[in-house]
């Protein structure tokens, strides 16, 4: 690779989705902003080889992809697209010479409406916001490329046909607005470190995407402390990553190699929880994961501290199991085992919830009964590196 | 009297255009139209945007909540409506049997309440606006019903000066709507084995049935929404917003 496929591949990095946000807000077609966007990266491969990369990247950029909308609307001979063309035509709007940062923020808020299906809203984001290609978001969710793509594609037409506005909420919906992209931002983020130990080795790093542009959202909007919580969550917990998986078996915490934890994460984490009591859920969730990564070792770990932080969560039934673990190591496993007795019902499909249980009844010595619980958690287990983990501790149990 | 023509498609065909569906659908759609217009019967109407498009709004403490796609998962998926002005139903029901959407899918016929004016509709969408059909989903049981009142629930609990603020409150986007008589005196028309068959009762037997709708024009999809989560309804009920298909302007 020369230096200046390293400055496109570079810039596509910082640049994708500023060039796309400012495309779609210029002429209002998403499937044309893509396009566009994407063949002036190819340009740029040839153009900044030949005459050196320029001055501003993300204005190359635009002008290019600019020319090639104005050459496409003028080869289309709908009413639709005469009217687009007058349009961009008529805009005065100058080529940005820096970012725009409105532009990316209208787009997140427009990937993650409410209105459009969750699956959607991540791949949508991923896609316009983050360049990943179809086929990558397809493999990193384990459907097939037609799947996706027909995921984008009615994406895109309800944003259009339904009216799904492209811009930056107004106050009265922006807290319930920026809380929905939060989520699809979490749910990414935990996709790419679930699949991170799945089987696949060919699947993009969806989680580092998550990371990066939750990174671009706490710059967007600084004063937000849920944002700066939720980065400093996935900061804090993708810490860990190194030592999570070890030859495709997944780690449990407790005997994690605590030496592979990537400190310059923890501290950028730290850095990013300044914000005063009451905390957002995200920020209470970044201080329990924070709990875990300061403990040297794992008898040093503050698990009073993680009970009580717990209780600052809405006590939702996976809530309330992940406090009972923390009570299990100040008060033993035998309160926790009653504490968890009333969520069977409404986490009968969750595999940490037999796990838990068979946790709490091998630490009591009722191996057999532990043994049982290992099995339904192993029927339930979402990946082949969770099973395995399962299997193990049902080796171990069984074996002595 | 007034009715509702409800028309619904299989899901394999919502998404697709008239032309496509069967050769010289849009003519003969276009027929229809220009008759039941010309006869002064036909008032309003339109194909709506397959139900991927739809979204559901319910706000059970006043906050809203927004769900992506239609009230109910049903076979059929409604696909488009007309508002009909006729004798009785059983003009209501001939006007409908004359409808090629009866080629692939059906019809549900339904009566409006009684003293609904004619509806002034613009027949062009002002620049940069969409339309909606906002569908008022509710559990429509007479029997339930007959305990405490013996009118559709759209008209219960003293509601009607709710409403009545609720609709100041829209006046920028509202264009019109009405609530519609209960669902068991519905008719449901189907083409079978070449002859058009007619049922008793809605097109599906969902939980939820629709007891009322209301035709939006709005700026974007929020304007929508905040009408829906404002309708005194959407407390206890699910409200649907369905975007009309907007056909090309060329």
């Amino acid at each position: 690779m020369t230096e200046d496929d390293d400055a496109v591949a570079r810039s596509f990095e910082e640049s994708w989705g500023r060039l796309v946000a400012g495309l779609i807000g210029w002429c209002g077609d998403w499937d044309l902003a893509e396009e566009c966007a994407q063949e002036a990266f190819t340009a740029a491969v040839v153009a900044w080889e030949r005459d050196g990369v320029p001055t501003s990247p993300l204005a190359w950029l635009t002008t290019v992809a600019r020319n090639r909308a104005r050459d496409r609307l003028r080869r289309r001979t709908t009413e639709e697209a005469k009217l687009s063309l007058a349009h961009v035509d008529s805009d005065e709007a100058g080529v940005p010479d820096e970012d725009i940062p409105d532009d990316r923020l209208r787009l997140i808020f427009t990937c993650c409406h409410p209105a459009l299906p969750m699956p959607a809203r991540i791949a949508l984001t991923l896609r316009t916001l983050c360049g990943l290609t179809s086929a990558e978001i397809a493999r990193a969710f384990l459907v097939t490329e037609p799947t996706m793509d027909k995921r984008l594609v009615r994406a895109r037409a309800k944003i259009k046909n339904a009216g799904i506005p492209y811009r930056v909420p107004p106050p009265e919906l922006w807290s319930e607005r920026l809380e929905g992209v939060l989520a699809v931002l979490y749910l990414t983020f935990n996709e790419g470190y679930a699949a991170s130990s799945g089987e696949s080795l060919l699947r993009v790093d969806v989680s580092a995407e998550a990371i990066r542009l939750t990174r671009s959202l706490a710059d967007l909007v600084p004063g937000e402390d849920e944002v700066r919580g939720l980065l400093a969550l996935m900061l804090l917990t993708d810490a860990r990553r190194a030592a999570r998986v070890r030859h495709g078996h997944v780690v449990p915490l407790a005997e994690q190699d605590r030496s592979l934890w990537n400190r310059e994460a923890v501290a950028e984490g730290v850095a990013l929880l300044g914000g005063e009591p009451p905390w957002g859920p995200y920020a209470v969730q970044a201080r329990i994961a924070l709990c875990h990564d300061v403990a040297r070792r794992p008898d040093d770990t503050d698990w009073a501290a993680i009970g009580h932080l717990y209780t600052l969560l809405p006590a939702t039934p996976v809530v309330e199991l992940n406090r009972a673990v923390a009570v299990s190591m100040t008060h033993g496993p035998e309160a926790s085992l009653t504490m968890i007795e009333p969520l069977a019902d409404e986490l009968a499909d969750y595999y940490l919830y037999p796990a838990t249980r068979a946790d709490f009844l091998a630490r009591l010595g009722r191996n057999d009964e532990a043994v049982l619980e290992l099995e339904s958690a192993i029927e339930l287990a979402p990946t082949g590196a969770e099973r395995r983990l399962l299997r193990e501790r049902r080796t171990r149990l069984l074996g002595g | 009297m007034k009715f509702l023509l409800l028309h619904t498609l299989p899901p394999d065909i919502e998404q697709i255009d008239g032309d496509d569906i069967s050769p010289g659908m849009d003519s003969r759609l276009l027929a229809w139209v220009d008759e039941m217009s010309g006869r002064g019967v036909l008032l309003d109407g339109s194909r709506l945007r397959p139900s991927s498009d739809a979204t559901t709004v319910r706000a059970p403490d006043g906050r809203p909540v927004v769900i992506d796609g239609p009230f109910a998962e049903t076979k059929e998926q409604i696909a488009g409506y007309d508002l009909v002005d006729c004798d009785d139903r059983d003009a209501a029901v001939a006007i409908a049997s004359a409808h090629p959407t009866l080629e692939v899918g059906s019809i549900e016929v339904r009566a409006f309440d009684p003293g609904m004016p004619d509806p002034d509709v613009p027949d062009s969408v002002a620049p940069g606006r969409f339309r909606y059909l906002m569908f008022v989903l509710a559990e429509m049981r007479r029997e339930a019903a007959a305990a405490t009142s013996d009118s559709p629930p759209a008209e219960e609990e003293g509601d009607d000066t709710d409403i009545d603020a609720w609709v100041d409150s829209v006046s920028d986007r509202r264009i019109y709507g009405w609530p519609l008589d209960w669902p068991d005196t519905a008719v449901t028309l189907r083409r079978q084995d070449g002859r058009i068959v007619t049922t008793d009762g809605p097109f599906a037997e969902t939980k939820e049935q629709i007891a009322g709708y209301d035709l939006l024009e709005c700026r974007n999809l929020d304007e929508a929404i905040s009408a829906a989560a404002t309708h005194p309804m959407a407390t206890r009920c699910a409200i649907e917003l369905r975007p009309l298909w907007m056909w090309p302007r060329d």
